[in-house]
């Protein structure tokens, strides 16, 4: 226990990652409201974004480019650019999801009147 | 030319459904043939692109010619080369359906047919990706098309696309989760690169819980019990014309995906944590193709039987690629090409119930066998096939995943096959006996009038019959491919 303890406060960015993970799913089960639905499902999106952010982060690293093709090339000094690439795409493919699903969600506020899953749940019997 | 082909068949789909909205602006009518001409275009690049990979082996195409660890790479193996197939020439055949049972309103709108275009382009590069994050994306292109897709005909489908939806995307989440977590631990995202660095690392939790990760997150799009629950209420409400396209391909294609992690990163035998991992994934397996069997005999709606139908299938498929051995395995791959075909057929002939009877649940189905006998046909030849009568592939799928239980000795799975068998016999017997039954009104007229229907009805009855013909061929092909590791 003791061990765990030390190993979770030496890692805050992974304590906040599991925070926003749990809470989007917390929002995403408990709100009947279907744009409160998507905004759980958005956090749980980012959390998992601010993940691939944060195990690429390396002290007193910069931006991989580089300057001069004589100098030998230290990768210690460089931040990993993959992860990087990786979050760009995730976010296009976050902001596609966002955008087909608010498409969704306004159909159904026309067709139904409502944004309550209950309501909708209640006029589908 | 021919090194091209996976790129082609791709590129060919996704920009003819991108530009559909131009080259149709002043023709609306144009849009139904230029989208199956598409696909048939797709048939013929991806029966060459079969005979080339048979012809030359596997290949690995390096995007702009960066090599596989830097560069982007898929793999054309035999693979990747006979589902492409199988896929295209079950959407030719829907498609081709779907013109006729298209719900009003439908037909006319460009959108539609350009979702479909860009669901198939996903769906082609999900089977060739061969790097994990080329995976996630071509995952998300094709499910949102697929959710939008299930939504197109508005009313009820709308909300059941918004929960597949929700629980689509938080699957690709565990998913992009899971690949963060290999990513930390072996350094790469390349399947072959994964695959050499991975074995000596599967004592580490992170390689653990990542593969937990991808797992769970494939199983959600793949709808293997638990995880199924936004399948049935999603199908049940799909516009009928795309619900063959989607019950056959979708749900397929993120098993091939799971498969392809599988077999390149766990061996058999390889325990992650004292859990051997490939048992686990068959027990799974097992609890799916009963659970999803005997939820298929309770239903009472045509479409949710099927659906359930196809979830216990997705179960035996994963039991056979789960048993560590080459004729499992094969027999898996071979059950997944039947599986994508019976299907596409399952969803056409409850379609066509639908558009031209009314009929929704068993009870109103009462009579359709006498007036419609091009129906009547297709569906007792995917009822055998679905309960696994000899003519045709279903029986060898089944027959083969069996052998490979008893080879791994692995009698839970043996008894779960016969068990999901009996309980499809079950439900098609219900069908069958509200189908016969005297019918409610004396009308005797056949109602099929369309002659696309009869094609499209009388080629998935043939395609199943040919793969039971021809099943001895192509497993033998399978067992190839997978016994000089090309998988």
């Amino acid at each position: 226990m003791g061990e765990l303890l030390q190993t979770l406060i030496q890692r805050p960015n992974f304590i906040v990652f599991a925070i926003l993970f749990l809470w989007g799913i917390y929002i995403m089960t408990a709100h009947p409201n279907l744009v409160k639905k998507l905004i759980g499902l958005y956090i749980v999106q980012t959390s998992v974004i601010f993940f691939l952010v944060a195990f690429s982060a390396k002290e007193g690293a910069t931006v991989p480019i580089l300057l001069t093709d004589t100098a030998s090339v230290d990768a210690l000094n460089y931040a990993n650019p993959l992860p990087h690439a990786l979050t760009v795409t995730a976010i296009v493919v976050q902001i596609a999801t966002l955008g087909v699903s608010l498409a969704l969600v306004s159909a159904i506020y026309r067709k139904f009147g409502s944004l309550d899953e209950d309501e909708i749940l209640e006029q589908l019997k | 030319m021919s090194s091209n082909l996976p790129v082609l068949l791709f590129l060919v789909p996704f920009v003819m459904g991108v530009s559909m909205p131009l080259l149709t602006a002043k023709r609306r009518s144009w849009c139904p043939n230029l989208m199956l001409g598409t696909v048939g275009v797709m048939l013929l690049l991806s029966i060459t692109n079969l005979r080339v990979v048979l012809a030359e082996g596997p290949i690995d195409y390096a995007f702009g010619g960066w090599a596989a660890p830097i560069g982007i790479a898929w793999l054309n193996d035999s693979i990747a080369a006979i589902v492409i197939l199988t896929i295209n020439v079950v959407s030719l055949i829907s498609l081709i359906y779907g013109r006729v049972v298209v719900t009003t309103g439908l037909e006319k709108s460009v959108p539609y047919y350009t979702l479909i275009l860009i669901m198939v382009s996903g769906l082609v590069g999900i089977i060739f990706a061969a790097d994990l994050f080329n995976l996630f994306v071509f995952l998300e292109v094709a499910a949102l098309a697929g959710y939008a897709l299930v939504g197109a005909a508005g009313g009820k489908g709308l909300v059941y696309a918004f929960r597949y939806l929700l629980l689509g995307s938080f699957g690709a989440s565990l998913y992009l989760l899971g690949l963060g977590h290999l990513y930390v631990a072996t350094g790469t995202l390349n399947m072959a690169d994964l695959a050499i660095r991975l074995p000596e690392l599967l004592t580490s939790t992170a390689v653990a819980s990542g593969l937990i990760y991808i797992f769970l997150g494939l199983s959600i799009k793949m709808a293997l019990i638990p995880l199924h629950s936004w399948l049935p209420d999603a199908y049940e409400n799909a516009p009928s014309s795309v619900t063959p396209l989607l019950a056959s391909t979708v749900t397929k294609v993120a098993l091939v995906a799971w498969v392809r992690i599988e077999y390149s990163l766990i061996t058999p035998g390889v325990e992650v944590s004292h859990v051997p991992v490939l048992v686990l994934l068959e027990e799974l397996g097992v609890l799916a193709a009963l659970i999803g069997g005997s939820l298929a005999l309770i239903q009472t709606d045509l479409k949710r039987m099927f659906a359930y139908g196809g979830i216990s299938h997705i179960g035996l498929i994963l039991i056979g690629v789960s048993l560590g051995n080459v004729t499992g395995f094969a027999g898996g791959m071979f059950y997944l090409i039947n599986d994508a075909v019976m299907q596409a057929a399952l969803f056409m002939i409850a379609g066509t119930v639908l558009h031209y009877h009314g009929a929704k649940t068993l009870e109103d189905l009462r009579g359709v066998g006498r007036q419609s006998p091009w129906l009547t046909g297709a569906l007792i030849v995917v009822a055998v096939a679905m309960v696994g009568l000899p003519p045709t592939g279903g029986f060898f799928g089944k027959w083969n995943i069996i052998l490979g239980a008893l080879e791994a000795q692995h009698y839970l799975a043996v008894f779960a096959v016969v068990a999901s068998t009996l309980l499809t016999l079950g439900y098609f017997l219900k069908i069958f006996s509200c189908w016969f039954h005297q019918p409610q009104f004396a009308e005797s007229e056949s109602l099929e009038v369309s002659g696309a229907l009869r094609i499209s009805l009388g080629a998935i009855s043939v395609s199943i019959i040919a793969l039971g013909l021809m099943s001895d061929s192509i497993f033998q092909f399978l067992l190839e491919s997978v016994t000089s590791g090309g998988a």
